[in-house]
């Protein structure tokens, strides 16, 4: 009897004994990551059975096990997932928000004072001072554009080393889960069956953590291991074995880092956009729906602008007499030949009309028989027959050896802002006045004026436009005659008053009623340093939409970047607030099963102490109970 | 529900931090004193802001452009007034100089003075702005329009007109060419001119001339000769452009209308036979012509004398005071037209203030913060911040490790 009471004490104190070092356990790891609280879980010992009945035999601990919900663990895997995504993108994004935050260190001010310098030029074209003023302003307006460009370039930059970074994590934490995984399985089969919960901790927090990197799907085995899936079901982890990841370049653009998968079969391309979730999925997303957005953006503005001024700035005519050259230096479409490409052929892009240039990127493909081009921004596909062709402002050639399969990246306005210069450095080299002047003969008796005439759009001028071209009016006056090189001479020319007369790729209109034998001149507008003409065109092109196919000023097409970048930033700022609390939420209800409490682990500690003081007392009881029954034999 | 301790850590933190932000937010907001820090805060209005402060950027360019514009034209206009006062008085000289008492030594004091007028014409006409730019040289800034040489004074530039952008729709002349305001001037009565030859020996003076009927004007070259036959006087038309005699032995009365082709003049006195006069459309005469043609003619020795040389010298100082009231006319013109370009530039300046105004407006509401708002905003995210420090602070300490 009182041996029986001895065991069944000794397994009381047993039992609380267990108790309190698992709530120490608890206790000591409260604010250790990724720790699930443990508890005992007793059993009565198999009873006594007797004739009296069955006696129980005291407690035995059947295991420790750890407060885990699989699915509430796997529900904070996913929104912590997500919620690392938005947070590395809305990061990135901010800073280029940043870039076009401050109103007075943006392209705005920089696109303002150049178009106000060239006013002032247009209000006193024989000031020195107002030419040099203008370079000195599309200096800075051109050393804003660059730098902006090379803030994105670093950007660029420090995502490509930072998708190397991650690619490092995920594959070491691959290794760790692997590793795990075997050391679990060993644990499990050396310990009949009970749990390694420390173990199973640590694993969880690692997948947790992969989880923060990339999205990554986990499979349990039934030897306790986990086999973890990224992408599209490409298997990071199974079993004891992991497979790696690998940063290369892109195969479309040399100077971007894409991420590779690496199996025995060697190096696998995945598709990026399948690697969703987590920093790498935040990274990816960013760069290629903003970055590239936003340089594209700034280039299309900068090649807008600088083809549109150029344009202008060649019919016109400078200080020295001769016909205006390029303003800017303007950058050329960029092509990526696919690196994998086995056709010999080399594309070319070459912009046709900068009014019609888009922000999207395009992808060429040959399919053997033709070319398809497709915009990326909306997808829209164009089949073209044979090259050269022209498509949104671009014209697109290319040499010989084009093999089937083979496929170019064409980057319209990727180097446009980085690319952009002034092109000369002259203020007298600005062309603020017209080629060309028209005077009427002081000896005329009608009243005929004449305009002061244009020189046609575009550029190249006309060989001849400088050519002194005399215009009489007969007997009656009702046509005249041209004389003048490359005029053709042509008599008896029919008079409408107000109607356009274009000779020599100029334009010019007559008025009123000019007399018999009244003669109107156009000729070199030598000794012009008054004449301010293309200067107010230039000027105006400020206001004008000369931009996405006449629907938007320079101006317009950089508010909608702004527009742009801070809509999104705003979104994320909003989803990526959003998604954290639904993180901390989940993880509120997980560690509501899961964590540690310490008031309750205090209640425990008392707990245990109570019931290892009760086992010790019956303990002594019993001994008292031996006491007595040897006193009786003395 | 359960707790865990972290979790009641974990939210205090996350909510004191976002509360930190907030204020700091907003306490950003009121050093800067905008509104939109970035573009994310506002987007549209962000994006709107880069357009107002656009539009108001070029306002004031325009602004800029209208100054200069109104010096232009303002010293235009000065240079403009000393030569009506110029032509005025050359005018008074010209009408005391048809004055028949007058000695030759008179009249050539008279020219004299007049070659000093024309003088001062030419320099008026050559005006700078100040920086040597000439006012009335078309676009040929540099280049000296008006040199006096053998030939008399010719305009050497061109008819360009400067423009300058004085609103976002409208562009105003900012200069005038000195052709249209000294060149072109037409003769005559402006439709056509009459002129006797010099070869006339009898003392027909020319009046002006009307247009009766303009329908009937042919732009053609007349020529009426008169012939003397047994004291009695009688002219023919000859229409010489095209070589026909339109009319012969028309009756001559002194003082009697003659009309032909739309056009009616007289003349008076008694002109000899062989006497010729001619009517030709008008042609442009330029002030200076016009200067020195009535010098040469308050100089000319006339050998003729008598009445032959006092209808010839009527005629020349007629003609001169026709071409003067035309030039007069002319160089009041381009004033007017300088005064409304003024008056225009002026009423364009007010309505630019007042839209740039509205613009500054538009501005600021798009991107200012609002003070009182920010500030009460402030003293209410510290007031949270404050209790939520506190709060922080009472429920760590709970714990039932203090009794045990």
């Amino acid at each position: 009897m009182g041996i029986g009471i001895f065991g069944s004490s000794l397994s009381a104190l047993n039992a609380a004994q267990t108790g309190l070092l698992t709530t120490e356990h608890n206790i000591a790891n409260a604010n250790t990551p990724g720790f699930n609280r443990q508890q005992i879980v007793q059993d009565t010992r198999l009873p006594l059975a007797t004739g009296a009945g069955f006696i129980g035999q005291g407690v035995e601990v059947g295991t420790v096990k750890r407060l885990y919900n699989e699915f509430l663990s796997t529900q904070v895997l996913h929104e912590q997932s997500l919620a690392s995504q938005l947070d590395t993108y809305y990061t990135q994004i901010k800073q280029i928000d940043n870039m076009l935050a401050d109103p007075n260190a943006g392209l705005s001010p920089a696109l303002r004072d150049f178009f106000g310098a060239v006013h002032n030029v247009a209000s006193t074209p024989e000031s020195p001072a107002a030419r040099q003023a203008m370079l000195s302003a599309g200096q800075f307006m051109v050393a804003r554009f660059q730098s902006m460009s090379q803030r994105i370039t670093d950007m660029a930059d420090g995502i490509n080393s930072q998708i190397s970074n991650s690619v490092t994590t995920i594959n070491s934490y691959a290794r760790q889960i692997a590793t795990l995984n075997q050391n679990i399985t060993l644990a499990q089969a050396a310990f009949s069956q009970q749990p390694p919960n420390d173990l199973l901790d640590q694993r969880d927090l690692l997948v947790a953590n992969l989880n923060k990197e990339i999205k990554a799907s986990v499979i349990k085995q039934s030897d306790g291991s986990f086999n973890v899936f990224i992408g599209n079901g490409q298997a990071l982890v199974v079993g004891a074995q992991s497979f790696t990841l690998q940063a290369v370049q892109a195969l479309d653009d040399p100077a971007k880092m894409e991420v590779a998968y690496t199996s025995t079969a060697g190096i696998t391309r995945l598709q990026q956009g399948s690697f969703q979730g987590g920093n790498l999925g935040g990274l990816l997303e960013f760069r290629s729906q903003s970055l590239s957005a936003t340089q594209n953006a700034l280039g299309l503005v900068a090649m807008g602008l600088a083809g549109a001024f150029n344009a202008q700035h060649l019919l016109g005519q400078d200080l020295n007499g001769t016909l205006g050259g390029n303003f800017f230096a303007v950058a050329s479409p960029q092509v990526n030949s696919n690196t994998a490409n086995t056709g010999t052929a080399t594309v070319s892009a070459a912009v046709a009309d900068y009014t019609a240039l888009t922000r999207s990127d395009y992808l060429l493909k040959y399919d053997g028989a033709a070319y398809t081009l497709t915009r990326l921004s909306d997808n829209t596909a164009t089949v073209l027959g044979a090259l050269p062709q022209t498509i949104d402002g671009l014209t697109i050639s290319t040499s010989a050896g084009v093999l089937a399969g083979d496929s170019y990246t064409i980057r319209p306005t990727a180097n446009g802002a980085r690319d952009i210069a002034l092109a000369i450095n002259d203020p007298a080299k600005i062309a603020v006045a017209m080629a060309i002047r028209s005077n009427a003969s002081l000896n005329n008796i009608g009243t005929g004026r004449i305009e002061a005439g244009s020189v046609n759009a575009p550029a190249p001028v006309n060989v001849n436009l400088q050519q002194t071209v005399n215009i009489v009016f007969n007997t009656p006056p009702t046509t005249f005659n041209v004389t003048g090189t490359g005029t053709g001479n042509p008599t008896n020319v029919p008079y409408t008053p107000g109607s356009t007369i274009t000779y020599n790729g100029w334009s010019t209109k007559i008025t009123g009623t000019p007399g018999a034998g009244d003669s109107f001149v156009m000729s070199s507008n030598t000794g012009a340093t008054a004449d301010n003409r293309n200067a107010l065109l230039l000027a105006g092109l400020q206001t004008q939409n000369n931009m996405l196919s006449g629907t938007s000023s320079f101006q317009g097409v950089y508010s909608q970047l702004v527009s742009q970048v801070g809509n999104k930033t705003h979104e994320l700022e909003v989803t990526s607030s959003a998604q954290a609390a639904m993180v901390s939420q989940t993880v509120q209800v997980q560690q509501s099963l899961s964590g540690v409490n310490l008031d309750e682990e205090a209640a425990n500690l008392i707990r245990y102490q109570r019931a290892y003081q009760a086992a010790g007392k019956a303990m002594q009881i019993a001994n008292s109970m031996f006491d007595t029954i040897l006193d009786i034999g003395r | 529900m359960r707790l865990s301790s972290s979790t009641i850590y974990d939210a205090n933190v996350a909510a004191l931090n976002q509360q930190q932000s907030k204020m700091l937010h907003t306490q950003q907001q009121i050093t800067s004193g905008r509104r939109i820090l970035t573009p994310a805060d506002d987007p549209i209005a962000a994006a709107r802001a880069l357009e107002v402060a656009q539009a108001d950027a070029t306002n004031s360019q325009y602004a800029s452009n209208r100054n200069t514009a109104l010096h232009s034209t303002a010293m235009a206009e000065g240079v403009l007034q000393s030569v009506t006062s110029l032509l005025q008085d050359v005018k008074t000289l010209a009408v005391y100089a048809g004055n028949s008492v007058l000695t030759a030594s008179d009249k050539r004091s008279l020219a004299t003075e007049l070659s000093g007028r024309l003088d001062e014409l030419l320099a008026l006409s050559n005006s700078t702005d100040g920086v040597g730019n000439y006012l009335f040289s078309g676009f040929q800034g540099r280049v000296q329009p008006f040199v006096n040489g053998a030939s008399g004074v010719q305009y050497m530039a061109d008819d360009g007109q400067r423009m300058i952008q004085v609103s976002s729709s409208r562009q105003l002349a900012a200069s005038d060419s000195g052709a249209d305001i000294f060149m072109r001037i037409k003769n005559g009565n402006g439709i056509f001119s009459l002129q006797a030859a010099a070869a006339n020996t009898g003392s027909g003076r020319l009046s002006q001339g009307v247009v009766t009927n303009p329908a009937l004007l042919s732009g053609s070259n007349y020529q009426v000769s008169f012939s003397v036959v047994a004291g009695v006087t009688t002219y023919s038309v000859t229409n010489t452009t095209t070589a026909t005699l339109m009319s012969s032995g028309n009756a001559y009365v002194s003082g009697q209308p003659i009309n032909f082709d739309g056009m009616q003049f007289d003349i008076q006195g008694a002109p000899a036979n062989g006497d010729m006069f001619t009517a030709a459309p008008s042609s442009n005469e330029s002030l200076f012509k016009t200067l020195s043609n009535l010098i040469s003619a308050l100089n000319q020795p006339n050998a003729l004398g008598g009445a032959t040389a006092a209808a010839q010298f009527n005629n020349s100082v007629g003609q001169a005071l026709n071409n003067l009231d035309r030039g007069l006319d002319n160089v009041l013109t381009v004033r007017a037209s300088l005064g409304t370009r003024l008056r225009e530039l002026e009423s364009l300046q007010s309505t630019g203030e007042d839209l740039g105004l509205q613009y500054k407006q538009t501005l600021s509401q798009l991107q200012d913060v609002d003070f009182n708002k920010a500030i009460s905003d402030l003293t209410q995210q510290q007031l949270g911040l404050q209790a939520a420090q506190k709060s922080f602070l009472k429920v760590s300490e709970l714990s039932l490790f203090n009794y045990i």
